[in-house]
C-alpha cells in the first residue's frame, strides 16, 4: 500500500445555507483546491445521505464534479447515513493507496434545512428498522434516550453530566468561526437552576434540548494524495495514517448488551493498529456527539477512558482544551453543528487544522496525532480516522 | 383471530430473530419457520419522545426495549404511566403508525 497524504482542505459554515447542494458541496472543494494548489484531480468522491429525498437531486457527485469543472475525473456519491463522510474519506484513502489514484478530492455536503425540522428528524429516522422500529416513531433521539437511561443506571451517569458535554463543547465552537451554535450556555441555565427546565425542555426522557445537536446545512473537503504531490502543498504534512470500520445490528434491540457500541470499539481498534499508535498517544479528538452522551461513552470505547469513566474524566476537565485529552476541539456535532453527510469530513478537517498548526485561538499545542470517530444509524456502521503530522 | 407478532426460528439451530434475518446470525442457517411471538416479558429499557415526526397526530409517545418471555427482544409503543426498568409488561397488537397511505400495526405494552 502506498502511505496516503492531505494536500488540502476547506470548510464551509455549519448552519442554514440558502444555496443549492451542489454549489453548498463545491465551494469547500474549491478551497481545498486552492489550499493545496492543485488544479486538477484524478477522482472525486461526494458523501451526502439524504439530497434524493430532501433536495430531489440523485446522481450529486455527477453534478458537483461538472460544477467544478473537473471533469472527466470520475466521480462517485457515498451514502453510508450519519458516516458518510468518513467513508468518503475511507474510499479515497484506498483509491490512492491502492494506486489507483493519485489525487483524490473528498467532499462531504448536506442540506436538510430546505425542510422544516420534523421532516428532516424524519429523514434521518429512516436509517432505523423499517419494520422494527421505524414504524413505532423511533427516531435517533428516542434511541438515545433509551440508551442514555440504561447508560445512567448501569455506570451512574447523570444529566448534569450529559449538561458539561454540552457546555463544553458550545464553549469550543465559540472558538469556531464556522460553527453552527455560537452561543454560550452555562450548568446554572441549562440545569441547575429552576428555570432550566425550562430553558432545556425534554426531548426524547432522559434527553434534552442540550443533549441534541442542530440540523445543520454545511460542507467540508479533503484532498487526498500521495508523499510526493502532498510536499509541494506547502503545509505541514499530515499522513491519514489508519482507517477502521466496523458494523452492528440494525435494530438496537438486538444487541447483546445494549449499553455496548461494538462497532465504535472495532473501528477504531483497526484505526489505531493500521497507523501503530495507542489512544494514550492521541492528542486531539473529534467524536460524533450527535447527542451528549455519544461523546462520553466513545471517550471509553475507542480506549481513551476505562468503560463506565468516561463521565469522571470530563468531571475532571481532562477532555476539555488544555485538558490530557482534548475532545471536540471543533465545537463537536453538539454545537459546530450536524450537516449530515458532511459531518465526517468537517472533523477529519478540525483534526488536519489542529496537526497543521492552524487552530487559532483553540489549538491544541504541538498536536501530533489526531482521531476522528464517525458513528452511523444508531453505532450500526461506524468509521474512524487516525491522523500522524510527520515532522 | 388475535393479532401476533411473528418470530423467525431457525431450523437448523433454534434460535428465533426479531425481526427476520436472511442468514441466521448465530449459524449462518437460511432457513426459518414463523412462530407467534409470546406477549409478556419485561422492560429494558424505554424513553417518552415528545418531538414526533409530522404524521403522528399525538404530542408524545413512549417507546420501549422489552425482552420478552423466552429471551426475544422487541421494540414498541409504550402506554405505562410510570415506567420503569425491569417491571413486568404485556402486549398487544395495535395500529402503531397512520402515515396518511397505510396502517402500520405493532406491539404496544401495558404494565402486568
Ligand atoms: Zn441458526
Amino acid at each position: 500500500m502506498r502511505e496516503v497524504y492531505v494536500a488540502g482542505i476547506g470548510i464551509t459554515s455549519f448552519t442554514r445555507l440558502e444555496y443549492p447542494l451542489v454549489e453548498i458541496a463545491a465551494y469547500p472543494a474549491m478551497m481545498a483546491l486552492q489550499d493545496s494548489g492543485l488544479k486538477k484531480v484524478d477522482h472525486v468522491f461526494v458523501a451526502n445521505m439524504a439530497s434524493g429525498r430532501i433536495n430531489h437531486q440523485t446522481g450529486l457527485a455527477s453534478a458537483v464534479v461538472d460544477n467544478l469543472s473537473l471533469t472527466p475525473a470520475g466521480a462517485e456519491t457515498i451514502e453510508n447515513g450519519p458516516a458518510s463522510g468518513a467513508s468518503a474519506i475511507k474510499a479515497g484513502f484506498m483509491a490512492v493507496a491502492s494506486g489507483l489514484h493519485d489525487v483524490v478530492l473528498v467532499t462531504g455536503a448536506e442540506r436538510l434545512r430546505e425542510v422544516n425540522n420534523l421532516d428532516a428528524t424524519d429523514a434521518v429516522a429512516t436509517l432505523t428498522h423499517p419494520l422494527a422500529e421505524y414504524i413505532y416513531g423511533v427516531t435517533l433521539p428516542s434511541l438515545a434516550g433509551m440508551f442514555t437511561r440504561l447508560y445512567m443506571k448501569k455506570y451512574g451517569v447523570t444529566s448534569r453530566h450529559l449538561a458539561m458535554v454540552a457546555v463544553k463543547n458550545h464553549d469550543n465552537a465559540m472558538l469556531n468561526p464556522f460553527a453552527h451554535i455560537h452561543q454560550k450556555i452555562t450548568l446554572e441555565g441549562i440545569i441547575d437552576s429552576p428555570e432550566a427546565m425550562t430553558n432545556n425542555p425534554m426531548v426524547a426522557d432522559p434527553i434534552r434540548f442540550f443533549d441534541c445537536c442542530p440540523v445543520s446545512d454545511g460542507a467540508a473537503c479533503l484532498i487526498l494524495t500521495t508523499k510526493e504531490v502532498a510536499q509541494k502543498s506547502g503545509h505541514p504534512l499530515v499522513r491519514l495514517a489508519g482507517v477502521g470500520q466496523a458494523t452492528d445490528t440494525h435494530a438496537v434491540h438486538d444487541r447483546e448488551d445494549p449499553t455496548e457500541l461494538l462497532a465504535v470499539r472495532g473501528a477504531a481498534a483497526q484505526a489505531f493498529k493500521m497507523a501503530g499508535v495507542k489512544p494514550s498517544d492521541v492528542d486531539v479528538a473529534e467524536l460524533h456527539d450527535a447527542f451528549t452522551i455519544l461523546e462520553i461513552v466513545e471517550s471509553e470505547e475507542v480506549g481513551f477512558f476505562k468503560k463506565g469513566e468516561g463521565h469522571l474524566a470530563l468531571e475532571r476537565g481532562e477532555t476539555r482544551l488544555g485538558g490530557r485529552i482534548p475532545i471536540n476541539t471543533s465545537g463537536g456535532l453538539k454545537a459546530k453543528g450536524h450537516p449530515v453527510g458532511a459531518t465526517g469530513v468537517g472533523q477529519a478537517h478540525e483534526i488536519v487544522q489542529q496537526l497543521r498548526g492552524e487552530a487559532g485561538k483553540r489549538q491544541v499545542k504541538d498536536a501530533k496525532t489526531g482521531f476522528t470517530c464517525n458513528f452511523g444509524g444508531f453505532g450500526n456502521n461506524v468509521v474512524c480516522l487516525t491522523f500522524v503530522r510527520e515532522g | 383471530m388475535e393479532k401476533s407478532i411473528l418470530g423467525y426460528k431457525c431450523t437448523k439451530c433454534a434460535q428465533v430473530h426479531y425481526p427476520n434475518r436472511t442468514l441466521c446470525r448465530k449459524c449462518g442457517h437460511n432457513e426459518f419457520t414463523t412462530l407467534p411471538l409470546p406477549k409478556s416479558g419485561k422492560l429494558l429499557t424505554f424513553t417518552h419522545l415528545y418531538t414526533l415526526p409530522a404524521d403522528f397526530e399525538v404530542t408524545s409517545i413512549g417507546l420501549g426495549i422489552v425482552e420478552l418471555d423466552g429471551g426475544t427482544r422487541i421494540t414498541g409503543q409504550l402506554e405505562i404511566e410510570k415506567p420503569e426498568i425491569g417491571m413486568k409488561v404485556r402486549g398487544d397488537v395495535k395500529m402503531v403508525r397512520n402515515d396518511g397511505y397505510n396502517n402500520y400495526y405493532g406491539m404496544v405494552f401495558y404494565r402486568a
